[in-house]
């Protein structure tokens, strides 16, 4: 396109809206009455200024190019090539790069400019889309004219059931600005059909799920986690339980990107928290293959697999937050993945000492799986506030109620053994003379504070029977870097 | 057909853009196979000679007419397809809104779970193309000779003749084209 302007001579870009280049109109035709060749190009009214045959560029495809920054801006072109430029108006400088003195009489010596349009907030990305080089690697899905983007998403299988944001290279342009990370990064292989993704088809799956770009490093940081081996993803997706990826996330970026670990942060109406949890699950089914019917094969399935992401509640001195727990520095970002079902309520409003409440937290997480079968699922509790009031008052913290909910959920082997009771579930025959029988491993009970203030409804999610095995399928916490 | 928006595709891209059509059936015997005429003129006369081809054959057929072939089909004659045939034909598109349309009519039924086949003259060839690629459908299509408009009752029912081995065969793994009657 630049062709079309002279080999030499004065290119000045403007907008009627700016009112410095409103006021140096005037400077513009002494400039052309010298008989040096002058390019005016404007960014909003075709007919501004008048006098000047402007070039329109409302499509902002020569401020783009030129990368201008502020209006008016004068560049001085020789033989094709730009030499001098200069923003605003200062009479100095305009002399400077015009070679003309004395300009604008009358005006003042100096006036700052206005934005360029392309500075506008969301037009850049559009214009680096439209007329620049995306780099990206993705294979283009061109659409027909009259066809609905949304439709189309659904018709190629893109879709988890609800409707995805169309990823248009502005959009995912505007994604990636949120890490620091490089498109083209590979960040490991997803399962089921364990497919390399990189960064920018994060991004794209990111765009979908309707993420901010701000959310990307915990996007990032929960696929990271998701492809962790212990993470056992693999299992998690394909198996015909319930389960799916929980994801807390802790540290201070919850709080920066608006995530809720308030009232009804397990719910929906929380855009970090719907999508980030989504943004993995579409990752999962775009670029693993892992789709319900054909790999994911759960029988019943679970709402929290379309997503299940959500803040702790760090606002609480006394209380440990769960990735500190598990060996992240305090202060520090970390999102915590546990493979889970959904939530199972737990009511407890008349319990008044840590102890009463310990026995009944503990007869209510024995249920989890089967009230008979032990260490064969892991557990997430979301202590509520008023529950765990309970115990800070009588100043039990983390590591107390952690230790004191396992001594209460011992049972003897003979209790919980296949066929006692009347019920064939159970554990091993062979362990019935064992004396103490624990419902979880000691690292297989992780408690996260959340929830609104008011309310003695605490929650329990079950882990996935992958838990049994106790080495190979194991929660996992991963600090989210930019 | 112009393009509209482009997107970049989400997948780790080990498949084709498209999406597979539905597998052609390994009998054509004790199934029903609907005959679509879009609604455009000229199109019954091929038909009617398609259906008396078919029938030679011993395939059962269901005859369906859209009121016009300028708009996809009524959602009842969708579900009725669905209802009651296994395959589809779809003929003749020699314009660029029936070739749209009826495109789209085969990709909602190969949702279904129908195997289906287009056939299109020669001319709209590319814009079928250009539809698969915008719906994202790897339909499949048969074409015969452009203009048909033109063309005598007798002409068109030797298109028919010409293409119904063809037709068959992209819907029945059974009915590979006989080589010698294409030849003559």
């Amino acid at each position: 396109m630049q062709a079309a302007f002279p080999e030499s001579g004065l290119l000045i870009f403007a907008k009627r809206e700016c009112d410095t280049c409103a006021m140096v109109e005037p400077v513009l035709g002494e400039l052309a009455r010298t008989g040096q060749p002058v390019v005016v190009l404007t960014q909003d009214d075709p007919a501004f200024p008048a006098s000047l045959s402007p070039i329109d560029d409302t499509a902002l495809e020569h401020s783009f190019r030129f990368d201008i920054e502020a209006v008016p801006t004068v560049i001085r072109l020789e033989n094709g090539k730009e030499v001098a430029r200069t923003f605003g108006w200062n009479r100095a400088e305009w002399s400077r790069v015009s070679g003309v003195n004395g300009l604008g009489a009358g005006l003042p010596d100096m006036r700052p400019g206005c934005g360029s349009k392309t500075r506008e907030p969301g037009v850049y990305e559009e214009l680096v889309a439209r007329f620049g080089e995306t780099g990206f690697a993705s294979r283009r899905i061109t659409i027909g004219t009259w066809d609905d983007e949304i439709e189309a998403c659904f018709d190629r299988g893109w879709s988890d059931g609800l409707p995805v944001v169309p990823p248009t290279d502005a959009r995912i342009i505007r994604m990636l600005s949120g890490t620091a990370r490089k498109p083209d990064e590979i960040i490991g292989l997803v399962p089921p059909n364990l497919l390399p993704i990189t960064v920018e088809k994060v991004a794209i799956n990111a765009v979908m799920a309707g993420c901010k770009p701000e959310y990307m490093p915990v996007v990032l940081a929960a696929l990271e986690a998701a492809l962790e081996p212990e993470a056992t993803m693999h299992g998690v997706l394909c198996t015909t339980c319930f389960s799916g990826p929980i994801l807390v996330v802790n540290g201070p970026i919850a709080r920066e990107i608006g995530m809720n670990s308030g009232i009804n942060c397990l719910g929906q109406g929380n855009r970090a928290n719907a999508t980030i949890g989504r943004a993995l699950q579409l990752i999962i089914r775009n670029v693993g293959g892992g789709r319900p019917g054909e790999l994911d094969r759960a029988v019943l399935g679970g709402p929290g697999k379309l997503t299940f992401c959500f803040a702790e509640d760090e606002s609480d001195p006394t209380w440990t937050p769960l990735s500190v727990a598990r060996g992240i520095a305090p202060g520090k970002n970390a999102i915590t993945l546990f493979q889970g079902d959904g939530i199972q309520g737990f009511i407890d409003q008349r319990s008044r000492t840590p102890e009463q409440l310990t026995k009944s937290l503990a007869m209510a997480l024995l249920a989890v799986g089967h009230p008979k079968l032990c260490e064969f699922t892991n557990a997430m509790l979301v202590l509520v506030p008023e529950h765990y009031a309970i115990f800070r008052d009588a100043g039990w913290d983390r590591d107390r109620i952690t230790r004191e909910l396992h001594a209460a959920m011992v049972r003897s082997g003979a209790d919980v053994v296949q066929g006692a009771h009347g019920i064939g579930e159970g554990i091993d025959p062979k362990r019935r003379d064992e004396a103490a029988v624990n419902k979880f491993w000691p690292e297989g009970l992780l408690i996260v504070h959340a929830g609104g203030q008011a309310g003695l409804f605490s929650a329990i999610c079950a882990g996935w029977t992958g838990g049994r095995f106790r080495h190979e399928s194991k929660p996992v916490t991963r600090e989210i870097r930019p | 057909m112009k393009s509209g928006i482009t997107m970049r595709d989400p997948t780790a891209e080990t498949a084709s853009a498209l999406r597979a059509r539905a597998n052609p059936l390994t009998t054509l015997q004790g199934r029903t196979v609907a005959l679509m005429d879009i609604g455009k003129m000229r199109g019954d006369e091929f038909i009617d000679r398609l259906e008396q081809l078919c029938h030679e054959r011993g395939v059962a057929t269901r005859r369906y007419k859209k009121p016009t072939n300028t708009r996809v089909a009524p959602r009842e004659m969708i579900a009725d397809i669905a209802a009651h045939c296994q395959a589809v034909i779809i003929a003749l598109s020699d314009c660029g809104s029936c070739t749209s349309c009826s495109t789209h009519d085969l990709s909602d039924l190969d949702k279904l779970g129908l195997v289906g086949v287009s056939v299109l003259t020669e001319e709209f060839r590319h814009a079928f193309e250009q539809q698969k690629s915008a719906i994202g459908f790897d339909a499949a299509s048969i074409y015969v000779p452009h203009p048909m408009q033109n063309k005598t009752t007798a002409e068109l029912h030797a298109f028919a003749e010409q293409s119904v081995d063809e037709i068959l065969s992209a819907i029945c793994t059974a009915e590979a084209p006989n080589p010698v009657r294409r030849a003559a």
